[in-house]
């Protein structure tokens, strides 16, 4: 085992936050790496504190240690102060537990979360001396594997990547290190290419090197056809059916410096079966699985003794939705108040159950409470399927003005299907009825209202997967004119950059040719790209330019249902039929009701999967 | 209620946490240590430490004081065996004890801290000039340096500072590297930082280091009249 470090106080001394690179944090795992089977990189392409608060990452970590075989170790993005230095210093990317070159793993797993970090997944490779392309790489070099959201469209990713976990990855990870242990454990007969077809064979696995992309004369993509028996022609998402019944991470690694999410991380529940039309988490993570209050509670106990944090966050797609979430939180409060242990509610639904709750939960209180109308009139509300009246919107905030708050969030999109310039300005019009709301209630001004709107983004397996995205023009000409109309100076407005929002949508739908794309923008220097201070949109445009590709074909064009899509061969359990039926149904702003509670939509995830909603609330 | 003051050590595993992120960390292990800890009111209660000096980034320690509140009088030999096994790798217990309800805050006694500084010379320089700009150093009686701070720039006399003359030791073999001890005063109006007494030694009295390169520890802190000099925990 090496304990020397390989870089030196000098550099450390020059970074910004350098123990984001020292590692030794409470409850990391640092073991024998020549004791065991399997060497695991889990890495996040972005910074220490977003990577650090990933709670699949926790999940995996704690799952693969747990298994005496195999040794994994954490990675994440340098800093470009850090990445300089150690591309100065001939410092390859190294291991947070052992320090030793990421290169000496058997296996390197990057969460893809977010498309603009795409380019930090190559950068990532080549700062550990991995050549990017997985086609260069030899049977000394790591195999690559890519999870999480953007799994979900793997096309523009393909060429860098070895295989790809479709799903949730606490279902399949061990099965996957199982297979990489027997093979090495056989002296690696056959090579990579035989251990890769052992995990074609797992549900969720894709190895697109076993896949062949057909396009028509105009370059359009056509279809997928497999190389090999051992590709499947559909690949299906891994889903836990009973999430009482894996691990969770109860002992998380506990970090010195501050990350986004520094505190317990309770998961209630996967899945959203609301139906938001443009929400690609509420069908990547369908359906709906509670778990029980106690499991729940147990996991609190373990997670306050095993990291001494004395505040926990209520993580889900949708917190309220939680059947239990009542007497979940007065146990919870009732249990831990004593050990100085607060309760928090990061997302709320707009009603007045929510300011209920809310109440009870006091640490809320300084922090401002946050809604997502989503649009500013009812019309679009109803195309996107949101399900929430201007009277929920008005009942809540009025609830929560009259309990004691002031300051308000309200988070809205522009650029969505049918919008229209009245749609826009009923943004400004909610706001500024919520303002008049503050003033009407407690008789002074005072209020602070924040509306945040970003752009719309068309994702892959959602209804809105065959909308073309507002270009980058009309949502800019949105923006402004939005600003125009908002006078009252109790409200601020905040908005993203146009930009940014359109590469995310052509990497969001893009297919395999974007790889090259993807390749040529980071050897002239794209990296960050999510961060605005390192997003360079001309070095993207030229790439595109340079492979002869346009932008605008994967993000702004309306798409034919009956068009082949990159990722019809990547399957998150949902049909197509449904999301065609869903996408009708927008267009007519009619309104498709919570499968859990009302009646099935039949979306096909259940009967496919072979997977139930649990809901203990119904118990 | 009882006010608990402990000695510990920072260690080169947690050098780069910053002094809040490394009471946060103390904070959390106390926690994890179910020592009866006292909160304050409010909506957002902390927990009740108080520690003796900060620690610059990158700094290590023999000897780092805190105090802490509690709200019974657990026994020190519990405090020990539950506290330990929640500390992080380079964080030591070295110390416990109790002081009485009348006893001064930490920091408004503790006036004196001494530093080791081990730094490797600078290619092709020789042990007999690095003791011949301490010497240097050691006879001036005044040493002006301009401490930059986002309150401005301000001038310092940092021999003022100083309660005994700087002392120099080569590590090993003279080629290599030397250590440096320094003896400094905390004052009401301020102190001096190794750091700066390192850049002043190589900057203003020639000091052949690789400054960059250098590894600072902190000795020890003590409360100290000018005769008698002891530990906060030896009060």
């Amino acid at each position: 085992m090496r304990s020397l470090d390989p870089v030196s106080p000098a550099i450390l001394s020059r970074v910004m936050k350098p123990a984001r690179y020292t590692g030794h944090e409470w409850n990391s795992v640092v073991k024998n790496s020549s004791a065991v089977t399997v060497n695991f990189a889990l890495a996040m392409p972005d910074v220490y504190e977003v990577g650090m608060s990933n709670l699949g990452l926790k999940i995996l970590y704690q799952i693969l240690n747990d298994r005496p075989d195999t040794f994994a170790e954490r990675v994440y993005a340098p800093w470009v102060d850090m990445e300089a230095e150690m591309r100065n210093a001939g410092i390859l990317l190294y291991t947070l537990e052992t320090k030793r070159p990421v290169a000496e793993c058997d296996i390197i797993g990057f969460s893809l979360q977010y498309e603009l970090s795409y380019s930090n997944v190559l950068n990532m490779l080549d700062l550990a001396g991995i050549p990017v392309l997985a086609a260069k790489r030899g049977e000394e070099h790591p195999l690559v594997v890519c999870g999480g959201p953007c799994a979900f469209n793997a096309e523009p990713m393909a060429d860098f990547v070895d295989f790809f976990i479709l799903g949730e990855a606490e279902e399949v990870i061990s099965e996957v290190a199982a297979a990489i242990a027997d093979w090495k454990q056989a002296g690696k007969p056959g090579g990579k290419p035989a251990v890769l077809k052992q995990l074609a064979k797992l549900q969720g696995i894709y190895v697109p090197g076993f896949y062949e992309v057909e396009y028509h004369d105009d370059g359009q993509a056509a279809g997928i056809r497999p190389l090999m028996p051992e590709a499947k022609p559909v690949i299906s998402k891994r889903v836990i059916k009973d999430l009482d019944a894996v691990t969770f991470a109860t002992k998380p690694i506990v970090p010195f410096i501050e990350i986004v999410h520094d505190r317990i991380m309770l998961e209630l529940f996967r899945g959203c079966t609301r139906g938001c039309r443009f929400c690609q988490a509420g069908i990547l993570y369908r359906p709906v699985r509670e778990r029980k209050m106690e499991t729940l509670i147990n996991y609190v106990q373990e997670l306050v003794d095993n990291t001494g944090y004395n505040e926990i966050s209520l993580v889900s797609l949708s917190s309220a939705d939680y059947s239990c979430l009542s007497p979940l939180i007065k146990q919870l409060i009732a249990r831990f108040k004593q050990q100085g242990v607060s309760v928090s509610l990061p997302s709320l639904r707009i009603d007045s159950f929510s300011i209920d709750l809310a109440k009870q939960v006091q640490q809320v209180r300084k922090s401002g409470l946050t809604f997502a109308p989503e649009a500013g009139t009812q019309r679009l509300r109803d195309v996107i399927n949101k399900g929430v009246t201007e009277d929920d919107l008005t009942e809540a905030v009025s609830a929560a003005f009259k309990s004691g708050w002031s300051t308000i969030k309200l988070y809205f999109m522009i650029g969505l299907p049918t919008e229209t310039d009245e749609d826009v300005a009923g943004i400004a019009v909610l706001a500024q009825r919520v303002s008049d709301l503050y003033k009407q209630i407690t008789g002074r001004k005072g209020a602070k209202i924040t509306v945040s709107v970003s752009s719309f983004v068309p994702k892959p397996h959602t209804a809105f997967q065959w909308f073309g995205q507002n270009s980058i023009e009309e949502i800019e000409r949105k923006q402004k004119l939005l600003r125009s109309l908002i006078k009252d100076r109790s409200i601020s407005l905040s908005w993203h950059d146009a930009r940014t929002s359109f590469l995310e949508g052509v990497f969001a739908r893009g297919d395999r040719r974007l790889g090259k794309v993807l390749l040529r923008a980071w050897q002239n220097g794209a990296k960050f790209d999510g961060w605005s201070e390192h997003f360079n949109y001309d070095v993207w445009m030229d790439a595109f330019a340079a492979e002869g590709l346009d932008p605008a074909v994967y993000a702004s064009r309306n798409r034919e249902l009956s068009e082949f899509l990159p990722w019809e061969h990547l399957s998150a359990g949902v049909d197509k039929s449904f999301l065609a039926r869903e996408w009708q149904a927008a267009q007519n702003a009619a309104f498709t009701p919570d499968c859990r509670r009302e009646q099935c939509g039949v979306c096909g995830v259940c009967q496919g999967l072979d997977v139930k909603i649990i809901d203990r609330g119904q118990a | 209620m009882a006010r608990l003051r402990l000695m510990i050590t920072r260690g080169k595993e947690v050098r780069y946490v910053s002094h809040l992120d490394f009471a946060g960390t103390i904070e959390r292990a106390i926690r994890r240590a179910k020592l009866p800890a006292a909160y304050s009111e409010g909506f957002n209660p902390h927990m009740k430490l108080a520690f003796a000096s900060a620690l610059a980034v990158g700094v290590t320690s023999d000897a780092e004081y805190l105090d802490i509140e509690l709200t019974e009088e657990l026994d020190l030999a519990s405090v020990e065996t539950r506290l330990k096994p929640q500390l992080p790798e380079g964080i030591g217990l070295k110390a416990a004890k109790y002081m009485g309800k009348r006893s001064q805050a930490l920091m408004a006694v503790v006036n004196l801290a001494t530093y080791e500084i081990t730094v490797p010379l600078a290619t092709g320089a020789v042990w007999e000039t690095a003791a011949a700009s301490i010497n240097k150093f050691n006879s001036e009686t005044k040493v002006i340096y301009i401490k930059e701070s986002p309150k401005g720039r301000r001038e310092i006399d940092i021999k003022e500072y100083f309660a005994a003359p700087v002392a120099i030791r080569p590590v090993t073999d003279k080629q290599a590297a030397i250590i440096i001890g320094l003896s400094i005063k905390i004052t009401p109006e301020g102190s001096v930082k190794p750091a700066e007494v390192l850049t002043a030694l190589a900057v203003n009295f020639g000091l052949p280091i690789d400054k960059d390169n250098a590894l600072i520890n902190r000795t020890g802190l003590y409360v100290t009249d000018g005769r008698v000099c002891r530990s906060p925990i030896e009060l």
